[in-house]
Parts: structure tokens; sequence; C-alpha cells
């Protein structure tokens, strides 16, 4: 079957293989392909010059070579891997980039991207971590600059009739992330934690339509196939960026299902919603900020009382994880986190102690971001699956 | 590892400064025990201690006592605290010092014994900053899991080079860090269960800045050959400054003193090194149980003669036409942020800062080598070292020796290792001088 024939899981898949086929299609009619790192370089405004967004990922697969001369070894293995990457070439076919402040080291690959990489056309939108009304005031002017660059890139104005319509676009697509990640609930699941990759990854490599068709075709597919998933632990990962199948492929080869997650690949990136009414610019950026749940982001809790509880302190944190937990039915979490990832190492703790306070067992699991060391971590998933009961 | 030999010529006024930091710790110990306020602060380039100050709260810096344990020889055994909690070993060795001290304060009801400096007492407020690093909050946060003190997270923005160069980009940045610093204020205000002296808070703000100006001269000094001033002196005394470890009247004074003893030596032709052969920028953090070694390499001739861009004081600019003292703050914590940005940009360079600074330092400073020390548990300290070395070779064609090692485990620092690469070092700066030459470059 011709590629073009293909529809829903299989699309998806073929999407994921080689995610850049069909950008590269798009840019030889016309398009042009603009890069963005992370989950907050803000999607909606770049759709909204018709720009088509493209999700930066590395490749676990690949081995860093040439941006050991640009990074060093003791910083996020993901973000020396993309740029390597970018330095080998695999993403000349970007029109240009938007980067962001989603950690340090992203902060500052943000700025060594573009004395090597040279793009035609980059932004870098500065991201707080506090939520206080200052920071979102300050948040919603840098996004105003990144539109007003666009406007002097493309040679044409921002529509905020135009930003609307594509917040609504991409709010569309958010409800029918969320309707696939519904039929994570029954026991077995509908569709797996592998498939579930593939398929949001998919969503990050077209233009938001084609993303919300196709998940439309998945969902539809998903709810009448037979053979999906057999019964198995049911399992939430919880960590650093998984941008490939492998981990939690590995989870499932072991007969686990990994029914819900809480990664930038995953339901963190898709699950809030823009507001659709007022000023689309402060919306957003209060979505970007304030909704996405990710440990860059400072969460205060005890300032009014003067005083700090722990426990209240983890339940404002982590309290979604406890939702998760109940409404996927989840019997053991697996944290995940990137060697050299501070955001996520220092909350390891932290979250143990939440889901503890929960009666729910969890792993912490470390990773270098390269294939061949994944075998240790199989060995550590097997023992913990035992003491699930599995 | 090699014998130690002090060659390095200490400066005599580097001593009071440095004295200030043990005034500062004993401070918080006798606050602690007349029940007065202390807080636990990450440093935050003067965008709260004045406002804390103020308010009479005793401020210490877990970042500068991790430096203390590590010297004192007292660290692993925090370090192995932290470790058996639970947390990653590849974090920050600063908050693993801190994690596993306050995890060991709990479990013994107050300071741990055999603290050093007398300890760290518990803290009334913890007072994080989201300044260049993750850490600075995120170990706070995680402090929660042993001390019921709330967190305030100072802000600051971190725009890039051109994009803080729009139109309107000062006035939103600006404006950002007064609403929040009114909001630190207000916070203060309810947890101490007072009102913040205003006058007063002019009054620190303004010595701050004026500390930080003399500060700044003493080191524009630095760029005379023979250097007087070697990087270790720069250590010794810079959390006077950096940490307002002081009264910031008082510490001008100190660091005026510094200055007049540089002048003398500059005079007299002194150098910090005998014999100065080679001149090179230091970044970033030193390996603070390890200091000797800087002798060693002075014995060769090199003298360390700038640094640390993070911990240098700004550029002076004058700010007296804002007369609300929080703008003044913001101000000044900014120019100290982005003072090199417009720089950066003519010259078409990005990282406006902990990257292009090194650019100016090297060719005001006439630098023949950048010997740089990256830390496997420091992002911060470490994610630029690679761009630094490629622009300034590109740039300036100045050479690189990186010694690999750590601020607090001394275990990750081979100084052998590094005195085996000086002779093939020394020649590279060698030859450099003749490139350069032949460049057009002056040095």
């Amino acid at each position: 079957m011709s590629e073009h024939n293909l529809k829903g899981i299989a699309k998806a898949q073929k999407i994921y293989s080689d995610r850049s086929q069909r950008v590269k299609e798009l840019k030889v009619a016309g398009a042009q392909i603009l890069g963005y790192m992370c989950i907050y370089p803000v999607v909606e405004i770049i759709s909204s010059f018709d720009l088509v967004p493209y999700r930066i990922f590395g490749s676990i697969e690949e081995p860093i070579t040439k941006a050991d001369n640009c990074l060093p070894t003791c910083v996020c293995p993901f973000l020396r891997s993309a740029l390597d990457l970018g330095l080998k070439g695999k993403y000349d076919f970007l029109d240009g980039v938007v980067m962001a402040h989603p950690c340090e080291v992203a902060e500052k690959l943000a700025h060594i991207w573009r004395t090597y990489m040279d793009p035609v056309y980059s932004f870098y939108i500065d991201t707080p971590h506090a939520t206080r009304e200052a920071a979102i005031e300050y948040h919603k002017e840098s996004l105003k600059d990144f539109q007003k660059s666009l406007e002097v890139f493309l040679g044409k104005g921002a529509s905020s009739e135009k930003l609307k319509k594509t917040i609504e676009d991409y709010n569309e697509q958010r409800a029918l992330v969320r309707e696939l990640y519904d039929l994570k609930k029954p026991d077995p699941p509908l569709i797996s934690g592998v498939e579930t990759i593939e398929v949001l990854e998919s969503l990050m490599s077209i233009p938001v339509k084609e993303g919300n068709e196709l998940i439309r075709d998945v969902i539809e597919e998903i709810k009448e196939r037979r053979g999906g998933p057999a019964k198995g632990a049911r399992v939430l990962i919880w960590g650093s960026i998984i941008d490939s199948i492998a981990v939690v492929k590995l989870i499932e080869d072991l007969g686990a299902n990994v029914v819900m997650d809480d990664t930038c690949v995953g339901s963190r990136f898709f699950f809030p919603d823009v507001e659709t009414t007022g000023d689309p610019l402060d919306k957003l950026a209060r979505r970007y900020l304030v909704d996405l749940k990710c440990p860059r982001t400072f969460i205060e809790s005890g300032i009014e009382a003067g005083k700090k509880d722990y426990a209240e302190d983890l339940a404002l944190r982590f309290g979604y994880l406890g939702d998760y937990v109940k409404q996927w039915n989840i019997k053991g979490v697996v944290l995940y986190a990137l060697r050299f990832c501070d955001t996520h190492a220092y909350e390891v703790v932290s979250v143990k102690d939440y889901l503890s306070s929960l009666g729910i067992p969890s792993i912490y699991l470390e990773h270098d971001y390269s294939a061949t060391s994944l075998s240790p971590l199989k060995t550590r998933v097997q023992a913990f699956l035992e003491t699930l009961g599995y | 590892m090699a014998e130690k030999k002090k060659v390095i010529k200490r400066l005599k006024t580097m001593y009071p400064l440095r004295g200030l930091v043990d005034k500062m710790f004993e401070k918080a110990v006798e606050y602690s025990h007349e029940g007065k306020p202390v807080a636990w602060c990450m440093v935050n380039w003067w965008g709260g201690d004045s406002l804390l100050r103020a308010m009479d709260v005793a401020c210490i810096y877990p970042e500068d006592y991790g430096a203390v344990c590590a010297a004192a020889g007292v660290a692993q055994t925090y370090l192995e605290r932290c470790n058996s909690d639970g947390f990653p070993d590849h974090i920050c060795g600063y908050a693993r010092n801190c994690l596993g001290y306050a995890s060991l304060m709990k479990a013994q009801g107050g300071i741990p014994a055999g603290a050093p400096m007398g300890g760290m007492p518990k803290p009334s407020l913890l007072v994080g900053s989201g300044y260049f690093c993750d850490t600075r909050f995120k170990w706070f946060q995680a402090l929660g899991r042993y001390m019921d003190a709330p967190l305030w997270l100072l802000e600051m923005p971190h725009p890039g080079v051109p994009e803080s160069l729009g139109k309107d980009s000062e006035k939103y940045i600006i404006r950002f860090m007064v609403e929040e610093l009114k909001k630190f204020v207000a916070f203060l205000e309810r947890s101490l269960g007072k009102k913040m002296d205003w006058d007063r808070l002019d009054e620190i703000v303004s010595d701050t800045i004026e500390m930080n100006r003399v500060w700044w001269e003493v080191n524009e000094l630095r760029k005379v050959k023979p250097c007087p001033v070697h990087s270790r002196d720069f250590w010794s005394c810079m959390p006077a400054a950096l940490y307002q470890a002081g009264d910031p009247k008082e510490t001008t004074i100190l660091y005026k003193n510094m200055y007049d003893e540089v002048k003398g030596m500059i005079d007299r032709g002194e150098a910090a090194v005998p014999n100065e052969k080679f001149r090179l920028a230091f970044a970033e953090l030193p390996p603070w149980h390890s200091l000797g070694f800087f002798d060693n390499l002075a014995e060769r001739g090199w003298n360390c003669v700038v640094e640390s861009w993070a911990y240098h004081p700004p550029q002076f600019i004058d700010l007296s036409q804002y007369k609300d003292p929080l703008e003044r703050v913001a101000r000044h914590t900014f120019q100290y942020f982005a003072g090199f940005f417009k720089h950066a940009h003519e010259a078409g360079e990005e990282l406006g800062y902990f990257g292009y600074p090194y650019i100016e330092y090297v060719k005001n400073y006439k630098c023949d080598g950048f010997l740089a020390h990256p830390l496997l548990t420091c992002r911060t300290a470490t994610n630029h070292l690679m761009y630094v070395q490629d622009r300034l070779m590109q740039k300036l064609k100045v050479p690189s020796l990186f010694m690999e090692g750590d601020i607090i485990d001394y275990t990750l620092f081979n100084p052998d290792e590094v005195l085996r690469k000086a002779d093939a070092f020394e020649e590279a700066m060698l030859h450099y001088r003749d490139v350069r030459k032949k460049e057009g470059l002056d040095w």
C-alpha cells in the first residue's frame, strides 16, 4: 500500500519511522518549516503564520560525535544528541528555529545553536520559572516580541483572528489526545504505550490539521480493533523526555502496560488547553507558563502561611499524578530521568515520597540516552514488576 | 600530588574581607539563639540581599557553606548522607552537601555535630533564585523534606542577546523585576510581621552599588603587566561583595584599602606571581579543596589574572536618577546580567553572559591562555566552557587547557594530570603569541 494511503496507527508508525519525510514534502511544495525545542515554544504562534512547527528531537541510536566539540559530556545527553544531529545536517531542511528556557542547558543551547547552525531565522523565548502575575505579563511581552520577529522574517503581519483559530485547532488536537488516553483506562488498555508515542510524535511532525485527521483515524481504529495489548501490570512513567519507543517497549516487552505518562512527549505537553476567551497572547502565556506541569517551573507553597507543610507541598506539586493513579488504575510508577537532567533529578525523592503516601510503589531509572545502555534498565524493571506481583 | 609551595603573593587587604564570611556565619548563629530571623539564600547578585538586610534578617549562603565544608574536609559525610536519602549523585556538589547537612540536622534536632564554622542554624526563610541555574530553586524545593521554612523564588529574566535589544525590551524587563521585588517585600513583611524600612533599604542599596563600583575598580587594575592580584585573592574576597557578607558601607572601605594596596604594588612593579610568564583567564569555580594547587602553577610563572565572570561585579553605571530603591536593585542586577550584551551583539556573538565576557576579558587582560575547570556536577559552571574555548581560538587565537574536577569532591580532581599537560600547554601559549602577532592582535 502506498504510504499516502496509510491511515491510523500504520500511518503514525510510518511517520514515526521517518519523521521529517512529510515536512520535506511540504517544503518542496512551498511551505516553511520552523524547528522548535521542547514544549515551551508556542506552536500556536508558529502555525498562525502558516509555518509548520516541527519538534526537534535527538536519537538514542546515533552516537554523539560532533556535539562533543560544543557541549561537554556532563550536560543533558538528549540536548547534546539534538545538537549533534543538527551539526550532522539532519535538520538542514528547517527554515529556522525557536527555542525557549526549559532548563539552563537548553537555554544555553539556544544560543550555541545559533552560533554553530547559523539558522536563517531564530528566536529565543525567555520563560520565567515563577508563575506570579508579573511573570505571566513578562512572558506575554516575550511572546509579542516573538510575533514581531516573525512578522519581520515573513514580511507579513500577525492576525489575532488567525491566532484564535489556530488555538482552536490545537485545542481540538489536545481533546483528541485526551480521548486517546481514555482508551488506555480499560484493562487491558486498547492502545499500547509504544503506539501512543508513535502517534504523539507524529503529531509533532506534521501540520496541526493533518495531525487532527490522523488522530481521529487512530481513535476510530483503536475502538474497533481486536487484538490490542494483553493484561499486565498497569504502569505510569514519569520523567525526562522520552522521544524513542525503546524505553517504553522495554517495559511493555516485560509484560507491563504503560497506560499513563507524565513526560513532555506525552500528557504533559498535550493535556492542558488554551483558554479561548479574551486576549489570545495572555491565554497562551498562562497556558505555557502555568498550566504545563514541568519540574522546571516553580510552584510555591506555604508563602501565605509562613510555613511549608511537606505533604501539602507535594500534593500541590504532584496532585495531578494522584489523579492519574486513580483514573488509570496505576499499580506502579517508573521514574525515568536522563543523567545530568537536574530539573528531574531534584524531583525524584519528592515524587517517590508523594507516591509512597498514596501507597504506590515506584522505581527510579537513570539513563544516558543511548540504545546500548538499555539492558541494565531491563533487569531493574523486571525486578520491579516482580515486586508488583507480575 | 606535587609538593605545595606558597608562591603566590597574597594581598594583605584580602584578609579582613575574607574574614567577613566567618562573621556572616557567626551572626546567623547569634540571630538564631536570639530568636531573630535567619535566611538561607542562594546567591542572587544583589537582587534580594539588600531587602533582607533592610529587614534585619541574617543571611547565609549554603553554596558558600559547601565551599567551607569542602575546605574543612567534612563534605564527604554530608555527600554520603545525601546519596543515602536517594538523591542522584550527579546533582550539584553544593546541593548534595546541603541536603545531607539538612538531613542530619533533622535527625539530630539541630546543627549537626562537627559542622564547620559553627554550622548553619535552622532557617526561618529560604530564598532561592532562578538566576542562571535550575539548582538554585530545585535544591531549596527539595529541602522541604527536612524543614518547614517557606521558600521564595527570586526571579530574573534571561533574554538572549538580540532579544534583549528590542525597542521595548528593557522597559518590560525592568518592570517585571520591580514587580517581583514588590511581591518579595510583601512576603517578607508578612513572614516577619513588620514593615520594610524603606530609608534603610535606600541606604543599603546605594552602599551596595558603591561597594561593587570600588570592587570593580580593583579588578580593572589587574589589567596591568605584571598583574598584582591572583585569582586566589579574588576568590577569597569575592564573597564580601557577592554575598554582601558584611555591612556594605564598611565593606566598601575594605575594598578601597585593597585598591590602595594594589595601586601601590603597580607603582612598585610588584606582581602576585614572581616572574609572570603566562597570563591566564580562569573559568568558572575553582577546586576549593585544592587551592594550593595554584601555587604549583604559579611556580611555572602562570598568573591567573581574571576569572569567573559570574562572580565579578557589574561594570558601574550611574543609577542615582532612579529614586525607587527597588528599581535601582533591578537595574543594578540586570546590568550585571546584561552588561556585555550590546558589545556581544556588535561583535556578532551569542551567550552575552558566561560566554562573550571571556572574549573581552582575554583581550583586555592580555591573556595567553584560558584555564577551564569543568565540573561533573555543575551544569552552570560547565556547559559553556567548550563554546568559550572555541570562540577564544576563533576570535583571538588563544588556547585553552581543561582540568576536570569538582568544587566539593576532591576525588574527582587530579592535579598531577594537569601538571603533566602543562609543558604542552605552555608551548601552545607561546606558539599562539606568534600567531596573534601575525594576525595583528596586540599581545
